[in-house]
């Protein structure tokens, strides 16, 4: 693989790379919108890039939304989208589970409503979503009842987590036969003005060490999602390019499936954190160095208005 | 075979080789979940165990990483059991020496940001380190919560009201970095007395590490500290002189090792002989400080020793 890394992508070289490439992955968060915003030129450059004849996907790790609702959120913010284009990590779970898994069965769900319902289109049961406190003496929480049809913990983000659900899972994962999935593991959550919330990570890392079992992630920087857009539309990985804000997911994510990658710098990761990568001898970390940066995806702009 | 030096005995001991430990032996820190009683009910002979080392004049002290209970409750719970004698300032719980750290060690200037149960609580006004009343609205999120600018330290200890709007609210607190990040104790899981688990404070703090990218300062076993609360609080404690009883390997045992006592697991609690035996043949020396010098069926075994002492 040719040396350079970390190239600031603009002028010429734009040209150069899109022509490289027939379809393009955008994480969100952090790269099309922050919060309820998007990236000034978002919208223009994902609708001029299909004009252009790419084709454009979504790959976010983010569960609170299934693929119909990102859908209808892109639509208000006049991206030209469809939903069979947004691959985010509710419906992906629910994929891997039917696909990967063969799953039959019912989830103990830690997780969102569009989890949820990403689960039900698939066919699989859930029970757990929503407010869970803790009721009765201590003594009763181990003794909480398990539903026996109960054959998976599925955890994902999930604003009402609770110490009762950390403990409902814990009981479950007792039994080694019990699967045990998360939709990512990523630390935090970008919000507008540079807020963030605690990320889906730390819910996986609480039941992980309660159950002192590992989940399988479905999310990036796992291949699955790549692997689901894949088989879903055809895909030729030599021709693709991923744009993503974080180091850890997106970028690893491309590279570990061989994908081109392009950092921008509207989210969680800066230059620099991209740069100490790059300085650092350790192999493990060389695969977070992009193979090109911009400072927004408006960058792209230029050369796809002219 | 291992001909390796500085290993530890692991090895069973009763009548008079405990004999010996208890003339050798000026101090005695006993674990109590797994020691001493299970749950509301005292391990057949501990009572009468602890109530003798106390009569004998050996300095006994209980060090816990349960921080559900404040000390005032433990003494009732002691006398309950059956265990005579037993006075407050024996007591070492990882809720009471947290709030000593705040106090004494860090000197905390502002409020502590507590996710943590009522014992823990109880600690901080006894030893009156302010702590954030919260009162969220019942549909409030980290959108729009009250965020008060005097939190000067997170306390996570065992929570079983734990929520995410919590864990949020800490993770802002902890984006400053002069604001402390403090652990009652890791422990990932805790037994019931039917062996049943729940989880632990552990969990808590790691989530909230996940979410900071910081570490927490441990107060509770395997950390040197409740030691070092000890030692500060009673003259003349030296860790030659001290005996570590505990039930868990990886909290009381490196806990000993961290301090320079000698260790002794009993077997009536959380690890087994076999698990104490798989550390003392690993290769790896941070698990060598896992395996205890002597190990008992149960503190009972000492009862007979007490007899040929007489």
């Amino acid at each position: 693989m040719a040396g350079s890394k970390c190239t600031r992508l603009n002028g010429a070289l734009i040209k150069q790379v899109l022509d490289s490439v027939d379809s393009v992955l955008f994480d969100c968060d952090g790269v099309i919108w922050r919060g309820d915003s998007a990236v000034p030129g978002a919208a223009e450059v994902i609708n001029l890039l299909k004009k252009h004849g790419k084709n454009v996907y979504f790959v976010t790790n983010n569960s609170s939304k299934t693929r119909k609702l990102y859908a209808q959120k892109m639509g208000r913010m006049g991206f030209n989208v469809k939903e069979e284009d947004v691959f985010g990590t509710a419906y992906c779970t629910a994929m891997y589970l039917k696909t990967v898994a063969n799953f039959k069965g019912k989830v103990y769900l830690i997780g969102s409503n569009a989890l949820k319902q990403e689960l039900e289109d698939v066919g699989i049961q859930q029970t757990g979503v929503g407010p869970d406190h803790i009721s009765g003496a201590q003594s009763d929480w181990a003794n909480v009842s398990l539903d026996a049809e109960v054959k998976a913990v599925v955890v994902g983000f999930d604003e009402h987590f609770s110490y009762m659900k950390v403990n409902r899972a814990m009981q479950y994962l007792n039994d080694p036969s019990c699967l045990f999935v998360a939709t990512n593991t990523d630390t935090r959550l970008p919000l507008e003005g540079g807020k963030a919330v605690p990320g889906t990570g730390c819910l996986v890392t609480a039941v992980e060490m309660a159950a002192q079992r590992q989940a399988q992630k479905v999310g990036k920087p796992n291949g699955f999602m790549v692997d689901c857009v894949a088989s879903q539309c055809g895909l030729d990985r030599s021709r693709c390019m991923m744009v993503g804000d974080r180091l850890d997911t997106d970028i690893m994510l491309g590279t570990n499936c061989g994908l081109k990658t392009v950092l921008t710098l509207t989210g969680v990761n800066t230059l620099a954190d991209a740069q100490a990568h790059q300085g650092s001898g350790c192999p493990e970390r060389q695969k977070m160095v992009p193979d090109y940066y911009v400072e927004s995806i408006a960058d792209l702009l230029p050369f796809l208005q002219g | 075979m291992d001909g390796a030096i500085g290993l530890k005995g692991c090895r069973k001991i009763r009548g008079s080789q405990i004999r010996h430990l208890l003339e050798a032996k000026d101090f005695f820190l006993f674990d109590c979940d797994g020691v001493i009683w299970h749950g509301e009910k005292a391990i057949t002979g501990a009572p009468n165990v602890v109530n003798t080392l106390i009569k004998q004049g050996k300095g006994v002290f209980f060090v816990t990483n349960n921080s559900t209970r404040p000390r005032e409750n433990y003494v009732h719970k002691f006398c309950r059991l059956g265990f005579t004698n037993v006075n407050q300032e024996q007591i070492f719980s990882s809720s009471y020496c947290s709030a000593i750290y705040l106090r004494d060690v860090a000197k905390v200037q502002g409020k502590v940001f507590v996710i943590g149960c009522e014992g823990i609580r109880n600690e901080l006004r006894e030893a009156n380190v302010p702590y954030l009343e919260e009162v969220d609205e019942p549909d409030a999120t980290i959108y729009n919560c009250a965020l008060p600018t005097d939190v000067k330290a997170v306390l996570v200890g065992h929570d079983d009201q734990f929520t995410f709007l919590k864990l949020a609210k800490a993770s802002c607190f902890l984006k400053d970095p002069d604001c402390l990040f403090l652990a009652t104790d890791n422990d990932p899981w805790h037994p019931l007395k039917d062996g049943r688990i729940l989880p632990g404070s552990g969990c808590l703090t790691a989530a909230l590490e996940v979410a900071t990218g910081r570490k927490a300062t441990i107060i509770g076993k395997p950390s040197r500290f409740m030691f070092e609360c000890i030692s500060s609080q009673f003259t003349g404690v030296d860790p030659a002189q001290c005996l570590m009883v505990g039930d868990r390997l990886e909290t009381d045992m490196l806990f000993g090792s961290n301090c320079g006592l000698e260790t002794m697991l009993t077997l009536t609690g959380i690890s087994q002989m076999e698990e104490a035996e798989e550390y003392s043949r690993s290769e790896q020396s941070n698990e060598q400080c896992f395996v205890p010098d002597y190990v008992v069926d149960t503190i009972a075994d000492f009862l007979p020793a007490f007899e040929e002492l007489d």
